[in-house]
């Protein structure tokens, strides 16, 4: 079991709502800038996105490398937070 | 027949049929799935090739697997075809290699669009090291081109195992080449490149950060072209044989990410590299377009010196599907043979072409086929490159070019010319990319740096300020003090005096003299006994003054000659007035000095103090001063207070008003329904009864001011409410009679506000901490600042949340942050577990149409923020017992109820 990070618990904690892109666990300054061009502008955007790939994590990780140019871990570490995330709250 | 060519409809169900259940395919998706589908179909035909066995047979796998391919699509029968057509190249020589090579053009095309996954580079790489055994791992990474031809063109998407079999088949064909002389002169070029390569590869690496598939992807169809072109001029067979199927796999874009894999420094790069190619190729895809327009473009100028480009950038059209371009590339790769271009990187990016033909005429003669010489010169060439490049890495330039040293030296510029462009949009973007997450590392590091220093420094350097303000302050008044207080000697010269001009011509020198320093000791004197008498103890008596005999005494003590001239200087004195600093005092006070015999007693109207003494006067002036300004200032401050709370005073019981009068209305509207409904009601309200049961017992004293003032203004302005006088029950009541008739705009109660309104997620582990961790709680979103009016609202709040923990009389502060654009509220609770209860009980609800959550908060913080929280003990508990903020859906009835009487 991977440790998780600070942000990822406070992510997880609580209905995302509002939240901007880079709330999410793996994603930063940089890459949120990216995702905010390419018009994920808020974690529910992007979250809508898991969400058509079926909450496929591979996918997910995937689609978020060639969107924004994160990293394997950055996109793991992304995944996992909204995987964690919705079952939490879906 | 590209992958692009799919429509939404036939990638669903291709994915479908390869077992896996896609999502909705939108333009975001689309991309994922595309490459999912290659990845299916990767693995499909690795499952049947593997089948099949290596080496001698890969040509028979290949064919097979790559029959495999083209029955499951366009996209993977390019790549397979490519083995068999470079393994025939190898055996058939050159020429039949480039018609091959030409012929597969057409097929690659489909393979790059479906790209290449990372899993490819990852498998291949590991592969690759054990496979070739050559001395280092950066030569072996550099042979890895040289190898892979075979294996991208196997492949038609990620596979481990599909890199294995092109490695065998690389490594038969290969020993296969050892054997022919040819091959041996390609194993001694590959040493003399290997020395080389070693070297550029070393500065190569460092440039290296990662490299797009594009840019390795140009790189190889450059290779492709200058294997072509060097087949064409080169007398090697070998070579241009081994070529070839290089070319062939180069021009895959799996090869690129291979080649991209193979020139990574280290793991780490290798796997972020690799995952770059990756997602290199979607943009590369998207924007290869753009490229090979943007290349085209820019050959046009010199079509001389950039034959290379339009043949890469038929490569990369070729790619995206078109196809009979071979034949064009292929002459022009002939005469590109001849043409050595060699263009430095940074100056292709910026688009300049004339330097690029001077360097290309310097390189031309250079340029030849002789691997050692031409190796040296283009390995110089593209260190100086890559020293020069600033954004761009061209790790993978020199490695390449050097691996072309075995071949052909002509081509590396060529290379290094595409890569740069090809890098530049991507190479800055990886770059940018690793140095990204280290930014963010480093830019914390340097904020708290920073702040910890700046804090530091800025603590001591206002200090240091401060105190030196004070010094100087004091400083500056010891030097005012010590200037008033100044004495001049006996012996000193008086050279100035207030006497004028008269006196000056009068008396001699020697006299004026005399006159002079006798005047002047009598100042002195009389000077001292004012300053003695000043500051004096009061218990002493003493005379500010001087007599005049005591005076002439005096003087006669201080100098035998003075006594002659008293007269004369007390003469010119009263003349002058008093401006020599003595007064002269006649016998009687009120009368003026007129003769020196008026003369009783000599005063000075400049004492001298002593130092100390005038220092304690000047102090305490000032101090007096002070209290006197801070006293006016206190008295204004005080009044302001005074007047603020007045003020305010007024203004919450005109709001307790108008909170009154809002009641009554409600109280006798409803009353009206209820008597709509029931007639036996009599539809008014006796004016005390309605006070009584809006009122508590215990207020009703207090409220008594605001209650009158709330009957005063309802009979003023109010319009729908009429007083009058009934009898009821046998006295007189003054009542209200409700007269406006009910339209459905009195329906219009308020939305409930303010009210709890339901769960929207039930707690679980998963989105709530296991145990209450601390008796603190921070709520947010309970309200909106903004929207907020009222003086009061915080206590809606209060009650609200001590309602919902009705059960839970742990909670001993509330605090709404009133500017909090969160909506946030601070409750602090008798322990822990109270907390864990009301976070049970808040976290997730709706209140007011807002979705709250609550997190815990530490206790010493809360204490900084709450100070009077410190002291806390008791439970707080809701003011009303109607539970207000519940749903009242049974208020009004409930109401009507209550007063439903008489």
């Amino acid at each position: 079991m991977s440790t998780t990070s600070q942000k990822h618990r406070d992510f997880v904690a609580e209905p995302m709502g509002d939240k901007p892109v880079t709330a999410l666990s793996g994603i930063g300054e940089v890459l949120g800038k990216k995702l905010e061009e390419q018009g994920f502008d808020k974690a529910f955007v992007v979250l809508g996105q898991f969400l058509l790939l079926r909450k496929d994590r591979e996918l997910f990780t995937e689609w978020l490398k060639d969107t924004s140019g994160a990293n394997a871990r950055q996109a793991a570490s992304c995944s996992q937070c909204l995987t964690e995330w919705c079952d939490a709250f879906l | 027949m590209a992958a692009a060519q799919l429509t939404d409809e036939e990638l669903f169900s291709e994915l479908k049929r390869l077992g896996f259940t896609p999502g909705p395919v939108t333009e975001n998706t689309r991309p994922v799935y595309l490459k999912k589908l290659k990845k299916l179909r990767e693995e499909q035909q690795q499952r049947s090739r593997g089948t099949k066995g290596r080496g001698g047979g890969g040509s028979s796998s290949v064919s097979s697997s790559s029959s495999i391919n083209n029955n499951s699509g366009g996209g993977g029968g390019g790549g397979n075809g490519h083995p068999a057509a470079g393994a025939a190249a190898v055996r058939a020589r050159p020429t039949g290699g480039r018609q091959l090579l030409n012929a597969k053009r057409p097929d690659r095309p489909g393979k790059f669009v479906l790209g290449f996954s990372s899993d490819e580079s990852d498998a291949e790489f590991p592969q690759h090291k054990a496979g070739l055994n050559h001395s280092g791992s950066k030569r072996e990474r550099s042979s890895g081109p040289g190898l892979q031809p075979l294996r991208p063109p196997q492949e038609s998407g990620a596979g481990v195992a599909h890199r294995k079999s092109p490695l065998g088949v690389l490594e038969g064909r290969k020993s296969g080449i050892g054997a022919s002389s040819s091959s041996t002169w390609w194993a001694d070029r590959g040493k003399s490149s290997l020395g080389l390569e070693s070297r550029s590869n070393l500065t190569g690496d460092k440039d290296y950060s990662g490299q797009g598939k594009e840019n390795s992807l140009e790189e190889e169809k450059e290779e492709e072209e200058e294997e072509e072109t060097e087949r064409s001029s080169s007398s090697s067979r070998a070579l241009n044989g081994s070529r070839a199927p290089y070319a062939l796999s180069s021009s895959t874009s799996s090869s690129t990410t291979k080649l991209a894999g193979d020139y990574s420094d280290t793991d780490e790069e290798e796997e972020e590299e690799e995952e770059e190619l990756e997602e290199r190729e979607r943009e590369r895809q998207r924007e290869r377009r753009l490229l090979s327009r943007r290349s085209i473009s820019k050959v046009t100028p010199s079509p001389a010196k950039r034959g290379r480009e339009p043949v890469v950038v038929e490569e990369e059209d070729g790619r995206s599907g078109r196809s009979g371009r071979s034949g064009r590339s292929s002459t022009e790769r002939d005469g590109f043979g001849l043409n050595r271009i060699y263009t430095k990187p940074a100056r292709f990016s910026s688009g300049i072409m004339g330097e690029n033909g001077g360097d290309m005429d310097s390189c031309s003669p250079r340029n030849h086929v002789d691997g050692g010489e031409g190796a040296t010169s283009t390995t110089n060439t593209t260190n100086t490159t890559s020293s020069r490049s600033s954004s761009f890495s061209f790790g993978l330039r020199p490695r390449l070019t050097s691996s072309y040293n075995s071949l052909s030296t002509t081509y590396r510029p060529n290379h290094s010319n595409h890569t740069g462009s090809n890098h530049s949009y991507g190479q800055a973007s990886t770059k940018r990319k690793q140095p990204a997450p280290e930014d963010e590392l480093l830019e914390q590091f340097r904020r708290e740096e920073v702040s910890g220093t700046g804090g530091f420094s800025a603590h001591y350097l206002s200090m240091f300020l401060l105190t030196a303000a004070c010094l100087f302050f004091v400083l500056l008044g010891l030097m005012y003090l010590r200037m008033r207080g100044t004495s001049s000697t006996d012996g000193v010269i008086i050279k100035s005096h207030p006497f004028g001009v008269e006196f000056d011509s009068t008396y001699s020198n020697i006299e004026r003299d005399l006159i002079l320093s006798l005047l002047l000791h009598l100042h002195n004197h009389l000077a001292d006994i004012a300053g003695d008498h000043d500051c004096r103890d009061l218990n002493l008596p003493l005379n500010r003054s001087l007599s005049f005999s005591e005076a002439a005494e005096y003087l006669k003590l201080r100098n035998k000659d003075y006594e002659d001239w008293i007269h004369i200087s007390l003469e010119w004195i009263i003349k002058s007035g008093e401006i020599a600093g003595i007064r002269l005092i006649a016998a009687d006070p009120g009368q003026a000095v007129e003769d020196v015999s008026d003369i009783s007693r000599l005063e000075s109207t400049h004492p001298r103090l002593s130092f100390v003494c005038r220092f304690r006067r000047a102090f305490f002036t000032v101090i007096y001063r002070v209290l006197l300004a801070l006293a006016g200032i206190g008295v204004v401050w005080g009044l302001m207070y005074y007047m603020k709370y007045r003020w305010r005073r007024e203004e919450e019981e005109t709001r307790q008003m108008y909170d009154m009068v809002e009641r009554i209305i409600d109280v006798l509207r409803s009353h009206n329904e209820a008597c709509q409904e029931n007639k036996d009601l009599q539809p008014y309200l006796p004016i005390p009864h309605v006070r009584d049961s809006l009122v508590q017992p215990q207020d009703r004293k207090k409220m008594k001011k605001v209650w009158n003032r709330a009957v005063a203004f309802l009979s003023a302005n109010e319009s729908r409410i009429r007083t009058e006088t009934q009898r009821i029950g046998g006295a007189d009541f003054l009542v209200w009679r409700w007269l406006q008739p009910s339209t459905s705009c009195d329906k219009m109660c308020s939305m409930p506000s303010k009210v709890w309104q339901g769960k929207a997620f039930p707690l679980d582990r998963r989105n709530s901490p296991p145990n209450s961790l601390t008796p603190c709680l921070k709520i947010r979103n309970m309200f909106d600042p903004v929207m907020e009016v009222g003086e009061n609202w915080h206590l809606a709040i209060h009650e609200a949340i001590l309602e919902k923990c009705c059960d839970n009389d742990g909670i001993v502060h509330i605090a709404v942050d009133k500017n909090s654009r969160e909506g946030c509220v601070y409750v602090k609770c008798l322990s822990a577990e109270h907390a864990g209860k009301a976070f049970k009980a808040l976290h997730g609800s709706w209140f007011d149409g807002k979705l709250v959550t609550v997190k815990y908060l530490r206790l010493d913080r809360y204490h900084q923020r709450f100070p009077q929280a410190l002291g806390c003990n008791t439970p707080l508990k809701a003011s009303s017992s109607s539970m207000n903020t519940m749903a009242r859906l049974h208020q009004r009835s409930s109401t009507s109820s209550s007063l439903g009487f008489s």
